[in-house]
């Protein structure tokens, strides 16, 4: 991502702001996003909506109560603490929001200070958590809660210290104690576990991150994914030029409505093209592959500490419009932790996005037990061919990642030539 | 016919629990008795023992009552109303049980009962059919060789708690619990007690350190105590008990055996059955099951430690485990025991001796330092607390002085809950309290005691 721009302020021009309460929306290419303010007090608006801006710019400024305001913007220096004017808090464009444009909302969590200290010495994932403060922002004793929940591996202290002791994973030991608590009887016996050592010739370890809350189910569950089917991918490209320009349009005409993404042109071709190939909407078990009539089209979301994948229920049902009312509702529910787990339930096929970061191609991993995950590519002036003309147009590679258990390569490179035509020709997602 | 889910043989602290919870449980309980509810614990053991040593505490503490500016004048007290104060409260307590028996609709049977087949039982003239039986028939004082107590000059443990007269001189045969409490009653009475032990300490079950201070305690008091030391030629004629203690020929006015205990398998019969037993006692698995099915056995019959306590926990396993739920066994290292002598014994888990093997810390701390002990003038004992050094583990814990035994469950919780060393030091003790004495002992078991 490189550029974006405030589509709408929601606090108008010296109005006073509450801290966690939404003050703009910002959009870029790929997302919308509606950020919060980070202090409380009077916003000024440096920029109108609509402009494109960088990361790091400047859009507006938040007063502290009391502190002098003055008439004009350009009067205030740019930086903070220079000058007459302290500024309390520069509402800005950073690249971290970029990022979290795209996909990883990492500076817009909300979240007390407070809270997040806590949860970094507690070790709990603050992405997870429920906010209960104010306009759903995340507060210490959500923290707390939280992580009595993630201490949900319920040991002895003494059975805690031996298994750090001797490496052991909690999670992994079965308790025979009350209420099956983990007990010192229950590690006896257990094997040791590797602990991996760095040889001092090699290399100096740094800080070793734990492995748990998300992190740790993301490991096992990609590494598992790989360990149990036979994956593999292929790319292919699409050309975006009509898409560009649909889009544009649609921005315009379905304003204050929806803003859709070129993710939910994705996921409204996948839809379809899963209708005409239900064997890339299936589930692989030894006893049979089950053909699943429900189209539900996950996308992968980064979050600060990892990834989370909400689900767009029956895509194939929903128009482009609604995909993109609800695709900014999960993505902005992921992020700030409000989703139901209704909302990460029942996928059938996923999409994971890494054009923002100036992806070409990748290999997805299956979101399993699903057969098939796309992978959004970024859009890029590519070239064709008019005769012996070059034209210069929009282009996008998809990058297919499917469970060759279930679907050969011609049959899985015909849903891929699908999606590709049905995004060459966008006006027949809008049927 | 009568039929039933459970029938439970014996009414001690480990059957009549058995038939409550069983009946909590929804099971259809039976329960046979052929003496008194309350099995020996409440009737023959604990109970009365503690209310005479009770009693001792008190004409002890009044006779020190001058320390703290009362005047008291002379002291007396009536053996025999001290003894019927102690079947009184014994009596109450099995009445109690009693009432808890009907209050679960447990069916009693009153008489010998006979385990005719699994599942079939006969108790005099009635035959009883029940899925499960437990025993819980407990455990009799041995006799020592042929010698038995004839309740005139050689007692047993019933005798001694029921004195027809309090003997000049009494010569006690083991220094076990038993011993220890009979030795401390009678010594406060004024009685000359010779305490006898064959092993090389007294209180064999205890750590060695706390047994050598109890040791000494009991010497002050003018209790004499011979250890590693045999008997032979005990006899008794209507004046006089004798015998020959270490060669030297000596004479009692009395003598009480308290030689430990045997299992009680005649008469019920376990003995025909072909239960399985090692060493005497019922074999049991870790849910309490014997070799036969639909067969348990809980408490003293099934062996050692041979503690009321222990035969209630028993109890609720094995109860549970026949109305199907998940049970825990029964981890001996956990069980707390208690000499109610002066000054009293409690401890949990292993001895400083069991650790020879292993990395360890040890903890201590004398009661002297301890502010509530000093305004009680009761500063003699120590808490002595023994940790893997590796994992912080609270291994044992081993107390002496008065008010101890109201302290261990303290430790018994620590222990059941693994704690280590931080949660028990971040655990915040009452001040004053003796319990105190328990975070101190952590601490210093760690460098960190604060009052010493």
């Amino acid at each position: 991502m490189t550029e974006g721009m405030v589509s709408e302020w929601f606090i108008a021009d010296g109005d006073e702001v509450k801290q966690g309460e939404l003050l703009y929306a910002l959009e870029t290419e790929k997302i919308n996003l509606d950020v919060d303010a980070d202090a409380s007090g009077i916003v000024r608006h440096s920029i109108e909506p609509g402009v494109n801006l960088a990361p790091g710019d400047v859009v507006g400024y938040i007063y502290e109560p009391g502190e002098t305001i003055p008439d004009a913007l350009q009067a205030i220096p740019s930086r903070a603490g220079e000058g007459e004017v302290e500024l309390t808090e520069a509402v800005t464009v950073s690249s971290d929001n970029a990022v979290a444009v795209a996909t990883a909302p990492t500076g817009r969590l909300k979240s007390s200070p407070a809270a997040r200290r806590l949860a970094g010495e507690l070790g709990v994932d603050i992405t997870v958590v429920a906010g209960t403060g104010p306009g759903g922002r995340i507060v210490e004793a959500d923290v707390l809660l939280a992580s009595t929940r993630i201490e949900s591996v319920k040991a002895s202290p003494l059975a805690r210290r031996l298994a750090e002791q001797r490496g052991i994973d909690l999670s992994t030991v079965t308790g025979s104690g009350p209420g099956g608590r983990i007990v010192q009887a229950d590690l006896d016996g257990l094997k040791q576990q590797s602990v991996p050592k760095v040889a001092a010739t090699q290399a100096t370890a740094g800080e070793v991150i734990p492995l748990k809350g998300m992190r740790k189910t993301i490991a096992q569950r990609m590494h598992q994914s790989l360990q149990e089917s036979a994956q593999l991918s292929m790319d292919m490209l699409a050309s975006m030029e009509e898409a560009v320009s649909m889009r544009s349009q649609l921005l315009k005409e379905w304003e204050g409505e929806a803003r859709p993404t070129f993710t939910d042109f994705v996921v409204k071709a996948a839809a379809k093209a899963l209708l005409v190939h239900p064997q890339m909407n299936s589930v692989f078990a030894p006893s049979g592959i089950t053909l699943v009539e429900s189209i539900n089209i996950g996308i992968a979301v980064a979050v600060e500490e990892g990834l989370m994948v909400p689900v767009v229920r029956d895509a194939d049902k929903l128009t482009l419009k609604d995909i993109s009312i609800e695709t900014a509702r999960l993505a902005s529910g992921a992020r700030d932790g409000t989703l139901n787990l209704d909302d990460y339930a029942g996928g059938t096929f996923t999409l994971s996005a890494l054009g923002m970061f100036g992806v070409d191609s990748f290999t997805p991993i299956i979101n399993q037990p699903q057969s098939g995950i796309l992978g959004i590519n970024r859009i890029f002036d590519g070239l064709t061919w008019d005769q012996d003309k070059p034209v210069k147009t929009k282009q996008m590679n998809l990058s297919l990642t499917w469970d060759h258990r279930v679907i050969d390569g011609a049959p899985a490179a015909e849903f891929l030539a699908t999606v590709v035509e049905l995004l060459s020709e966008p006006y027949r997602l809008l049927v | 016919m009568n039929e039933f889910d459970l029938m439970v043989i014996g009414g001690g602290p480990g059957g009549y629990a058995a038939a409550i919870r069983a009946s909590q449980l929804g099971l259809n309980v039976a329960l046979a008795e052929r003496e008194a509810l309350g099995g020996t614990c409440l009737n023959w053991g604990c109970i009365p023992t503690k209310s005479l040593l009770h009693a001792a505490e008190l004409l002890r503490n009044i006779s020190h009552a001058d320390q703290l500016g009362i005047r008291v004048g002379e002291v007396h007290f009536d053996l025999a109303a001290m003894v019927n104060e102690s079947r009184s409260a014994a009596n109450q307590l099995s009445q109690g049980v009693q009432h808890l028996m009907k209050k679960n609709k447990v069916t009693i049977f009153t008489g010998e009962a006979v385990i005719e087949s699994p599942g079939l039982v006969r108790v005099g003239d009635e035959e009883i059919l029940a899925d499960n039986i437990i025993v819980a028939t407990g455990a009799s004082p041995r006799s020592l060789g042929n010698i038995q107590p004839d309740g005139n000059r050689i007692w047993g443990a019933r005798e001694a708690m029921t004195p027809g007269f309090l003997p000049e001189t009494l010569l006690i045969v083991g220094a076990g619990a038993i011993g220890v409490e009979f030795a401390s009653f009678y010594a406060t009475l004024g009685t000359k007690v010779t305490l006898l032990e064959v092993a090389s300490q007294i209180l064999p079950v205890e750590d060695a350190e706390i047994a050598e201070l109890a040791m000494a305690a009991f010497r002050q008091q003018g209790i004499e105590i011979l250890t590693s030391c045999s008997l032979e030629n005990l006899k008794a004629n209507e004046q006089v008990a004798s015998a020959s203690i270490g060669g030297e020929s000596r004479e009692f006015d009395a003598v009480i055996l308290s030689v430990g205990v045997k299992a009680n398998l005649s008469g019920s019969g376990i003995d025909k059955l072909g239960i399985e037993l090692l060493d005497g006692f019922i074999e049991v698995d870790e849910v309490q099951r014997t070799n036969l099915p639909g067969i348990f056995a809980i408490g003293d019959v099934t062996g050692g430690p041979c503690l009321a306590h222990k035969a209630t926990h028993e109890a609720m396993i094995a109860a549970e485990e026949i109305a199907g739920l998940k049970t825990h066994p029964v981890q001996k290292s956990r069980i707390p025991g208690c000499t109610y002598s002066h000054p009293q014994i409690a401890s949990i888990g292993l001895k400083e001796a069991d650790l020879k093997d292993r990395p360890y810390k040890v903890g201590r701390f004398p009661l002297y330092a301890n502010g509530k002990a000093v305004v009680t003038r009761q500063t003699e004992g120590l808490v002595k607390t023994l940790f893997d050094a590796d994992s912080g583990e609270l291994l044992g814990a081993h107390l002496i002085g008065d008010g101890v035994t109201e302290l261990i469950h303290g430790f018994a919780l620590a222990i059941g809950h693994e704690a280590t060393e931080a949660s028990l030091m971040q655990t915040i003790f009452p001040h004053p309290t003796l319990s105190e004495a328990m975070h101190e002992s952590v601490l210093n078991a760690f460098g960190r005691t604060l009052h010493l």
